[in-house]
């Protein structure tokens, strides 16, 4: 009866219900048959209250929004081409780093490859790339800068793990430093396949003048400071992380409302009210499965998993390939947020019985979900791309392709050496 | 069209409908404002004056709840909550307005079900007469819980029945 019914839930999941609603399904078929009153899903969902760091979610993500409305992504390209666009590889440097900072920013909801992938493709053909690598180039761009501060998904997890009361803390700073090599090593390995990759291919390069720096300095001199004020007060521990993104909040609202007048005050409510619908998509979920993941916490099902893996598999390195594996699938059918979630309470205590760190794991867990964006058949960013382009989806499969072994080469880095992710650190 | 007599027309359905909408964004737009301005008002109170209020914090913690129940109600009004995305789209149109129909009659009676209990849950803390913060009782706080899970209830039921009697969302 029980198999029956979830059964039935997990069809509903694969039907396109919403996950909320599929989670609660599942939780109740476990309640009931553990005779638990289903009482205990308001007061778990209520729990929410008690986490933690949560208010950095709704207000970094309206900060978001606000700066995804504005004309920053054209300040932004202008800014990275005159000081990077010079370089070999040029564009395409100025194309993976401006992504990472708007992404990083924005929080990687596809919004990164409609406002600064469709600035960046059209100038990339004209400077002689080809169409099928920029549109690759462009589409893998979409979720590079995940790992940096203060993306969505590592703020998520960082507050995921936090309530689990884990023997080794970790603070949300020491997870933002953690990324900041991993990033940099992705943006590095996809600079040195654009320059291999266009080697016969005459690309022309920027030139540096002192006249278009002081330009493009002047035009994003109000934004230029934002990674000082929100990452400086961040990494100082001058600020805390909710009210580094409050204080993010109140300086993009000024600078973009006031100041450069790009958001106007009568569109405030729909950004506000659109950002919200964001956040409210994702804390249900999350309130719906602290309600979920603590019955299965219960019912011992991490030792279950744990010795269930410990089976057939021995190591440390072992276990991550095979944790590898199951992500890039995960990650190839259900968005970031909603993985994080639903899988982090399950994995966190098997992988750091295997011994890795829960730094290290967040930091691979997020490469794995920025390869998902972009995963044949359904990765997110692919519709997004085929939508704003006008491209087929099996045309972007096979622009993404060479990109995608590119990042997989990273992941396994970012994978095996730990030193990456936590050299930074005292860990 | 107003008519005599009190019932409400099925002209002014959407009429009603787009007041409702308007004051559940007027909603989550002050709670979102509120929560920015409290926040900051920490930071300067901390900062400056060494100083707080007390109940800030559970302030802001139970407007968090608020907003993101708020958000989510707003998403049900569209497809705006998260998913598995994969079936929908390789099926055929007529298909798949079947299986949403299905999907969105699932969704809401699993809301009803939670809606439900969340009642019980608020009538069990109206009670025990406990307090949130200040002078605020816990079952205010938690009353967005049977109601925002009731709203979404009865948005995928109408959305349910739009799929099955027009085809589509009207």
């Amino acid at each position: 009866m029980a198999k029956l019914l979830s059964f039935i839930v997990l069809l509903f999941a694969v039907l396109g219900a919403p996950l909320f609603v599929v989670i609660l399904g599942a939780g109740m078929i476990g309640f009931y048959f553990a005779e638990i009153p289903l009482t205990v899903i308001p007061i778990e969902i209520y729990r929410l209250v008690d986490t933690p760091l949560l208010l950095a979610l709704p207000l970094f993500t309206f900060a978001g929004y606000l700066l995804a409305e504005s004309n920053l992504s054209t300040r932004l390209v202008r800014l990275t081409q005159v000081f990077l666009g010079w370089m070999p590889g040029g564009l395409s440097v100025v194309a993976f780093v401006t992504c990472a900072f708007f992404t990083a920013f924005t929080g990687a909801s596809g919004v990164t490859i409609v406002a600064v992938g469709a600035l960046l493709f059209p100038a990339l053909v004209e400077a002689g790339y080809k169409e099928k690598f920029s549109l690759g180039l462009v589409t893998t761009s979409g979720s590079l800068g995940l790992l940096l501060a203060p993306s969505l998904p590592l703020i998520l997890y960082g507050v995921i793990v936090q309530q689990m009361d884990l023997p080794d803390p970790f603070t949300i700073q020491e997870l933002f430093i953690a990324g900041l090599l991993p990033a940099l090593l992705m943006i590095v390995l996809l600079t040195a396949y654009s320059i291999w990759s266009n080697r016969h291919n005459p690309i022309a390069r920027g030139q540096f003048t002192r006249v278009d720096a002081i330009a493009a300095l002047s035009a994003a001199r109000w934004e230029i400071p934002l990674p000082i004020i929100v990452l400086g007060g961040i990494y100082s521990g001058f600020f805390a992380v909710s009210e580094a993104a409050a204080v993010t909040v109140i300086y993009v609202l000024v600078v973009e409302v006031f100041i450069h007048g790009e958001v106007r005050v009568r569109d405030l409510p729909r950004v506000i009210r659109d950002s919200m619908v964001m956040v409210g998509g994702i804390l249900l979920i999350l309130g719906v499965s602290l309600a979920f993941t603590n019955f299965l916490i219960d019912v011992e099902i991490p030792q279950l998993l744990f010795e269930w893996i410990s089976g057939f598999v021995s190591g440390k390195i072992t276990f991550l390939i095979l944790l590898n594996i199951a992500l890039l699938m995960l990650g190839a059918i259900l968005d970031i947020f909603s993985a994080l979630v639903i899988m982090i309470p399950l994995i966190v205590p098997v992988a750091i019985r295997f011994g890795v760190d829960p730094v290290h794991l967040g930091i691979i867990f997020l490469a794995n979900m920025q390869i998902g964006y972009f995963t044949p058949p359904i990765g997110m960013n692919l519709f997004i791309a085929s939508y704003r382009f006008q491209r087929s989806i099996t045309e972007l499969y096979r622009a993404t392709i060479p990109f995608m072994f590119v990042l997989l080469v990273a992941l396994v880095i970012i994978t095996y050496v730990p030193a990456l992710s936590l050299g930074l650190l005292d860990r | 069209m107003p008519r005599r007599g009190k019932a409400i027309t099925t002209n002014q359905v959407p009429a009603l409908n787009k007041r409702l909408h308007q004051f559940e964004d007027l909603v989550l737009v002050t709670a979102l404002l509120s929560m920015l301005a409290m926040a900051l008002l920490q930071i300067l109170l901390r900062n400056f004056f060494d100083a707080g209020i007390f109940w800030a914090e559970s302030f802001l913690r139970i407007l968090v709840l608020w907003v993101a129940m708020l958000g989510a109600m707003v998403a049900t009004r569209n497809a705006g909550h998260l998913s598995i995305d994969a079936a929908s789209r390789f099926l055929p149109l007529n298909f798949a307005r079947w299986i949403s129909t299905i999907t969105n009659l699932f969704s809401s009676a699993i809301c009803c079900v939670v809606a439900y209990y969340a009642l019980e849950f608020v009538k069990f803390e109206f009670e025990d007469k406990t307090i949130a913060f200040g002078v605020v009782p816990s079952w205010v706080c938690q009353s967005i819980l049977p109601f925002g899970f009731a709203i979404m209830s009865f948005r995928f039921l109408v959305k349910s029945l739009q799929l099955a009697w027009f085809g589509r969302l009207a």
